[in-house]
Parts: C-alpha cells; structure tokens; sequence
C-alpha cells in the first residue's frame, strides 16, 4: 500500500528502515501513470520497505528539502537519510530493481 | 477500455506490415498514425530493391501499401503519441486525442532527425524537462525558461507562470501570442546549450544568456526514450534483439528507429518479425493469467 501523506505526518512518522517517497501532482500525466505501477510494487515489496505519497503542491517545503525539481520523483530513505533518486516514469521491473538495489 | 492485442506506432512500411501480420494472427490492432503513410515513401522518386514492385514510384508504393492493409480491414487512427507506459501487464498510450490501451505494443516511428542540445540529456530530471504543467508546483516563487516548438506550448506557459515567478519564453515557431504580465517572450532566439551552475540553469541561446532555475523544452518530436520511459537505446536507435524486442517485456520495434540500413523491404521484414514476435508474447501472457 503506498500511503498518502502531509509534510507534519512526514515530519512526525517513524522513518527507521526503508522507505519510498512518490513526490507527486495530480495534472502531472506521468504521475498519474507512475502511481499504479508503483502500488503494484508496495504489495509485493510490502516486507522490504514503505510507502508513501507526497503530493507536491500541498507540501512544497518537503519537495525543496528533498530537491525536487522535476516529477514524477521516487525517493529513497534508510532511516530517514536519502540514499537515492529516481526521476520520470519507469517500467514495473525498473522500479523494482530500482527499490532493490537500495535495500 | 478496450485493450488491443496490439497497438502499432507508425504507418510507413514497418507499421503497415507489423499491423497487416497482427490482422493476419487474428489479433486486435491499432495503428496509430499518419493515414498517408510515411513521407519517406512518398516521396521517393522510384525504388529498384523492393520485391514484386520493380522500379515504382514512391507515391504508387505509399498507396499499394495503405490499400493493402485496407483490404485486411485494417483503419489509421490519426493521432499523435505523447507516450507510452509500460504499466506491467498492459501498456497505456497517451495520445492527443485521448488515451488507449495495449497488451503489446509496436514502435514503428521512424527516425528522428531531432538531436538534444549539449547539456540536455545530463540534466534531464536535474532542472531540464519535457513537461511545464507536471513541475508547475515546484516552480512557486522560482524561475523557468521554456523553449516552445508550437503555439500549443502557450497554455502550458502561462500554467506554469501562475506559479512561477517569471517565465522565460523562447519560441521556436512563428509567435503571433499575446503571452505577458510575468511571461517575457524573446523572440529569434535559437537555443545552443544548456548547463546547470550552483543550482541555476543557463541556457546559452543566440549569444544571449537566460539564467533561471529550470529549463523546460516543449519540442514537437519525441526521442523515443522520452517517448517510451525506460526505453534501453543504442545511441540514436531502440535496441532490438533478432525477435525486434526491447527491454521492455511485450515492447518491439521496427523500422528505421532500430537502425541501419535504412531500406523498405527490412523495415517491412522488421514489422513482419515484430508482430510475429508481439503475438507468441501474447500467447505466453494468456497462458500465465
């Protein structure tokens, strides 16, 4: 399951483990392409990492913090320090390979 | 939906026979297109090499070909391909018109002349990109430069300028738009290069610097790693393996976009490979649900 979620609720969460962030917008074509895909890859990867969804015009400072500056954006954290990123549209296997490398 | 069994791009001679092929397996096809087939085969003057039409004329092998895939009952739906998603099971094709759905999909474009500005490909995702309305929320309070290739490029502008700061905007099309308020249009401006410097892109256009904090290029044709995201190239051409199939499972290819020689009857050899290929995936796909 990816997991929509605020700026406070990112801020307040527990970030141990990995975890993947979808950084978002809903006019955003490729987004919108990018968001089933990769809630396929949350229930099959459900034991590796978490997932969440982060829609960056609602929350704009934590798109800055993670220098965001094209989308669709996944991002990678391991106990809450980025490791990786991800930008554009990828394929079902790219985005799972993607996820793998960094567990 | 409806999900076609194939969805083939291109209607020159690769695309026409990948869509003839599909029809002859029994399979569901769209052909997405030009309805005048290819220009390149229209316009040639005569062609000497291409089996049982000797010394024709490119126009009389454009129409030969499009009557051909008539008589199979075969239609062009003329519309523009934005992209095409691999969505794991299923491709989705986002048109101008609206969207479609493929099992399997065939790309039989063509070549394009298009070539990406030095610095492009290294920034892309980076501060350069192909979409102004997808960043739109990232540019609150910053600076974009756009490079627009049609007067369809003005509404994502002004999108993008309801957000942003100011908006750069450098048309490479005869402008006759009346964009303005925080959108500087600069006209005869040809872009050059791109870099990007302590977090600020620069593009050098026409010895004229625009600086700000994206580029955004709004070109009118599509390289096909752009076109088709994921997509593994081999410099200017989709790598294909003998079967005409990418890296991507239930995508192939033919034609001129899989590479040299560039000749009629191998883009139609191609094609042919391509659907026959596309139709034993599908089989394995049926045999796995």
């Amino acid at each position: 399951m990816v997991k929509k979620i605020t700026t406070d609720e990112f801020n307040a969460m527990d970030k141990s483990g990995i975890s993947v962030l979808d950084f978002n917008a809903v006019w955003c074509g490729p987004c919108k392409m990018l968001g089933p895909v990769l809630e396929e890859v949350s229930e099959e990867m459900a034991d590796d990492a978490k997932f969440y969804s982060i829609d960056t015009d609602d929350n704009p400072d934590l798109a800055r913090e993670y220098g965001i500056m094209n989308i669709p954006a996944i991002v990678v954290l391991k106990d809450g320090e980025k490791v990786d990123m991800n930008v554009g549209f990828v394929p079902k296997d790219t985005l799972k390979d993607f996820i793998s490398k960094n567990l | 939906m409806e999900r076609f069994d194939v969805v083939v791009i291109g209607t020159g001679p690769a695309g026409l026979e990948a869509a003839i092929t599909a029809k002859v397996r029994n399979k569901t096809v769209l052909l997405l297109g030009g309805k005048g087939s290819s220009d390149k085969v229209s316009k040639a003057h005569t062609i000497q090499n291409y089996l049982g039409l000797p010394d024709v004329a490119g126009d009389d092998m454009a129409k030969a070909f499009l009557d051909h895939a008539t008589k199979m009952g075969i239609e062009i739906t003329e519309d523009k391909v934005n992209a095409v998603y691999s969505m794991g099971q299923y491709f989705a094709i986002q048109c101008h018109n609206g969207d479609y759905e493929g099992s399997s999909v065939i790309i039989a474009a063509g070549m394009t002349a298009m070539k990406p500005f030095p610095g492009e490909m290294e920034n892309l995702g980076r501060g350069v990109s192909y979409c102004a309305t997808c960043d739109a929320a990232l540019y609150k309070g910053k600076t974009a430069i756009i490079v627009a290739y049609s007067k369809e490029d003005e509404p994502e502008a002004e999108f993008l300028a309801e957000r942003a700061e100011k908006v750069y905007y450098l048309p490479q099309y005869d402008y006759s738009g009346s964009l303005g308020g925080n959108i500087e249009v600069t006209l005869d401006v040809k872009p050059e290069s791109i870099e990007m410097k302590d977090g600020q892109a620069i593009l050098n256009a026409s010895g004229k610097t625009f600086t700000a904090n994206g580029i955004f290029i709004l070109r009118e044709q599509i390289v096909p790693s752009q076109l088709v995201p994921g997509l593994e190239m081999d410099g200017n051409h989709i790598k294909v393996d003998r079967s005409m199939a990418t890296n991507i499972k239930g995508l192939f290819a033919a034609g001129d976009i899989t590479g040299a020689p560039y000749q009629y009857i191998k883009a139609a050899g191609e094609g042919n490979v391509a659907a026959l290929s596309a139709v034993s995936y599908l089989n394995e796909l049926k045999k796995n649900q």
